[in-house]
């Protein structure tokens, strides 16, 4: 077709052709990829725990953990969805201090969260090299310890645009909270699923 | 390339690009000035950061290779990134800065300078993808010619047995990772948003990050050569545990390599897959998408959900080596075997995400030259999404003389046979849209036609191998490379020249030399056969692959292999030849010289630099050809004269 002189310095809008906008289905998309990593140290667990066994039962012999102050970290989390499901509803509304106070409480339960595993991790009595148990036990534990850290690095970011006043109730301006909530929100689900595994069960 | 050059001059000022820096400035702006300088900075603030904690929790030695090359193939290549600007806009919104909205101004190429620097327009990365995929597959093949040419006779000439098994390694790593997985990402990228009707990929910025993760890759696989002691990686492809613990500090260079290659397919087909779904021109429903673009859903998906387990496999082999965790050390209670099923589990579906995206240049190739609607199109569709979830259920198939459990072998087997209908569906679909057609042997016609028959070939031996008894004969022989090239050679690699001629001259505006492409694809063709359909015999006769020495008895055939494959090397040259006049001085195509439906050839060539003046209105199925008045979507000022029709038909 000739490309006759027209002054389009812009693209012609994209049709939309899916009700969901394209950046929640981003990050849907972005968080099934995730589950199935974190499927991968599943299936390393379990072909140790299930597949090779261990004597003594699982944990093995000489092997504890702290199943009440993991319990503990598992409300702290499961608290820290309820904080951002108050921010997201505040912006929505657009009550700007709501938005703050619920990020910066959603923020401190989460490095609460991080803080805890990190001491709890200094006490255990065993590292990752002392037996297939350890190794599976912090790479499940590891791995979910590295989402909380991005997690609690998008809320920051989160905090600082809200604190800037960049966000709104209109949809497209808290895309910015939404987007890291829904990422929290996995980051939560995926600890229980693995607290019930690996202390629990 | 001579890319719509008005369009430049009709930037208004507010959106030109910011005015070049001056002086020392120059220095800080994203490009690669600033890549020359943060690059060796990030390299030595790596070894610090390894060094100073290594001193602090007093580790000794200090000075240790492993973890410095995990710290490097993390750092500096993130460091790259940040200089090159690949995460420019996502840094003014974390500190809280107004984020600069899109100006447009990193759209389209001007000159040959644009394909080196972060470029958010797909046309651009789409070239961008194939320029280094094939550069990767120049050196991969290469590594290829010294492997014949050690093979080309019995006993030992001209490489040791440990650089003959880097040499495999390296060879099967880039082909795989670095040339045919983003190949089909370039064509798809490049392809996909105007067959959709669509002025961009969903994430074009995201688009752009995934590009240039793939150089890093390549570079990283690449430079295992240079680490002392030991060298390349030479483990395989499949990197087995317990050897590739045990093998030198070059292994890292493989799993950090995949870690980026993989990331980089992730992103890219999460990008493939909101595109897709929210961007399809108005009335371009599910079953009025081209077939490309059903293949490239169904291999994004299988992407998005697979490669992790890749990611997780190698993260496993890391930790062992260098945390000296035990994943796979069965002297404390780890399991060997799960290494394999992991890596399984994302290698098998690995197979149709190399497959799928070419069954979709195949469809589109052949519907177009045999002027014929494609044959049961929507069970072409299902059959993808069917393969889709079959692929898996099979991936133990790889691993009937493991040692692992034999109850799982029978079930796999039954799968992996199952998984044989879908496919024949495809294959019997070509053959009956060829049917009565009226056939022109194109250059992509014929790749596409050679694709048909030597998959055929390379499925046939897979259900072989697919059978346990005939497995456990064939295992690890030449037989398992003579099929696995009947189906990345004769399957990806064929459909993938395919592409690359059948939309050359949308690409560059010009023609390849049809007489070059026909010579290229007769050497490449017959080279092939003569390279590996005897491979089918020495392996069944149990020459065992991988090993740089053999019995004298296979030394004739070897001999053969050899030399037909270095005349299947040559073959390239001619490709590259070509395309590279054609895309200088090849003649003008004009818009559609294939006279194809599909929305790509119904503008010009290249495309406009937001492909469409008006986003077109989609009226019915992209493969009516040889129906009279049919037609698959109406562009720009037609818009009215259908709707007239439609009026009067009803
Ligand atoms: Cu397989």
């Amino acid at each position: 077709m000739a490309s006759v002189a027209h002054a389009h310095d812009h693209p012609p809008a994209a049709h939309q052709s899916s009700r969901v906008d394209s950046r929640l289905l981003g990050i849907y998309f972005f968080i099934a990829s995730e589950v199935m990593l974190f499927g991968s140290f599943f299936s390393a667990y379990f072909f140790a725990r299930v597949v090779v066994g261990a004597e003594g039962g699982w944990p093995p012999e000489g092997f504890e953990l702290p199943v009440y102050l993991a319990l503990l970290n598992t409300i702290i989390l499961v608290t820290s969805s309820f904080t951002m499901h108050w921010a997201l509803q505040a912006v929505k509304r657009g009550n700007r201090s709501g938005l703050v106070a619920g990020l910066t409480l959603t923020f401190l339960l989460g490095l609460t969260f991080l803080l805890i595993q990190a001491r709890e991790y200094t006490r255990l009595g065993f590292a990752p090299y002392d037996n297939a148990f350890g190794s599976t036990f912090y790479g499940l534990t590891g791995l979910h310890g590295a989402h909380v850290f991005v997690g609690l690095n998008l809320l920051l970011y989160a905090l600082i645009r809200s604190l800037r006043g960049h966000f709104g109730p209109e949809p497209e301006k808290h895309l910015g909270v939404e987007l890291p909530g829904i990422y929290w929100h996995f980051v939560d689900v995926m600890w229980i699923i693995v607290y019930v595994t690996v202390y629990v069960i | 390339m001579a890319v719509e050059i008005e369009h430049a001059t009709e930037h208004h000022p507010a959106h030109a690009p910011p005015p070049p820096r001056r002086g020392l400035r120059r220095l800080t702006g994203a490009g690669w000035l600033r890549v020359l300088w943060v690059m060796p900075l990030s390299f030595g603030l790596a070894t610090l950061l390894v060094i100073g904690a290594r001193a602090a929790m007093g580790f000794d030695p200090l000075w240790e290779l492993q973890v410095l090359i995990v710290a490097w193939t993390v750092v500096v290549p993130l460091g790259f990134l940040a200089a090159l600007g690949g995460f420019d806009y996502w840094a003014y919104w974390i500190s809280g800065k107004p984020t600069r909205p899109e100006d447009h101004s990193g759209h389209g190429a001007r000159t040959w300078k644009d394909y080196f620097r972060v470029n958010t327009d797909h046309k651009v990365i789409g070239i961008q993808y194939l320029v280094t995929t094939i550069f990767f597959f120049g050196a991969a093949g290469l590594m290829a010619m010294f492997m014949r040419a050690e093979l080309a006779r019995p006993g030992m000439q001209y490489v040791d047995t440990n650089t003959f098994n880097g040499l495999f390694s390296v060879h099967a790593s880039l082909m795989i990772f670095l040339f045919i997985i983003p190949a089909f990402a370039g064509l798809g990228n490049y392809v996909i948003p105007l067959m959709l009707g669509a002025p961009d990929m969903a994430f074009p910025r995201l688009n752009a990050l995934s590009f240039w993760l793939l150089p890093i890759a390549g570079l990283i696989m690449m430079s295992s050569y240079l680490v002392p002691d030991g060298g390349a990686f030479a483990a395989g492809w499949t990197n087995y545990v317990p050897l590739a613990v045990q093998q030198p500090d070059g292994n890292l260079m493989f799993q950090m390599g995949v870690q980026w290659a993989g990331a980089s397919s992730i992103m890219t087909a999460l990008n493939f897959l909101v595109t897709i779904i929210t961007m399809r021109a108005p009335g371009m429903s599910f079953w009025r998408m081209p077939l490309l673009v059903w293949a490239n859903f169904a291999t994004s998906t299988l992407v998005v959900l697979a490669t992790p387990f890749v990611a997780g496999s190698q993260f496993f082999i890391m930790f062992d080596r260098v945390l000296h965790t035990n994943f796979f050390n069965p002297e404390m209670g780890g399991d060997v075997i799960a290494y394999q099923h992991i890596f399984w589990f994302y290698s098998h579906p690995a197979v149709y995400i190399m497959m799928l995206p070419g069954f979709g240049i195949a469809s589109e190739v052949i519907s177009v030259f045999a002027r014929k609607p494609i044959f049961g199109y929507r069970l072409m569709a299902l059959s993808l999404m069917a393969i889709l979830i079959l692929g898996f259920s099979v991936w133990a198939h790889h691993m009937f003389v493991s040692g692992m459990q034999s109850w799982i072998r029978i079930p796999m087997m039954v799968t992996t046979l199952v998984i044989a209908v879908p496919t024949g569906i495809k294959v019997f679909s070509w053959l009956a849209t060829l049917w009565e057609g009226r056939i022109r042997f194109a250059t992509p016609m014929l790749f596409a036609l050679g694709f048909v028959t030597m998959f055929v070939i390379g499925g046939l031996s897979g259900i072989y191998l697919g059978s346990v008894p005939v497995d456990i004969h064939a295992s690890d022989t030449y037989f398992v490379v003579a099929h696995i090239h009947y189906v990345l050679f004769g399957g990806s690699l064929f459909t993938i020249f395919a592409g690359i001629y059948y939309w050359f001259p949308k690409m560059t505006g010009r023609m390849y030399d049809e007489r070059l492409g026909k010579i290229h694809f007769w050497l490449t063709f017959v080279g092939f056969n003569v390279t590996f359909f005897p491979m089918h015999w020495v392996g069944l006769q149990g020459m065992p692959r991988r090993v740089a020495d053999y019995a004298p008895e296979f030394g004739n055939w070897n001999l053969v292999i050899s030399i037909a494959s270095f005349g299947l090397g040559a073959s390239t040259l001619v490709f590259l030849y070509n395309m590279i006049v054609s895309w200088r001085a090849g003649a003008p195509a004009g818009p559609n010289p294939w006279r194809a439906l599909t929305l790509e050839w119904q503008v010009s060539s290249p495309p406009p630099i937001f492909n469409f003046h008006e986003i077109p209105q989609v009226v019915g199925s992209p493969y009516e050809y040889g129906v009279r008045g049919a037609r698959h979507a109406v562009l720009n000022g037609d818009r009215a004269a259908v709707e007239e029709r439609e009026k009067v038909e009803a």
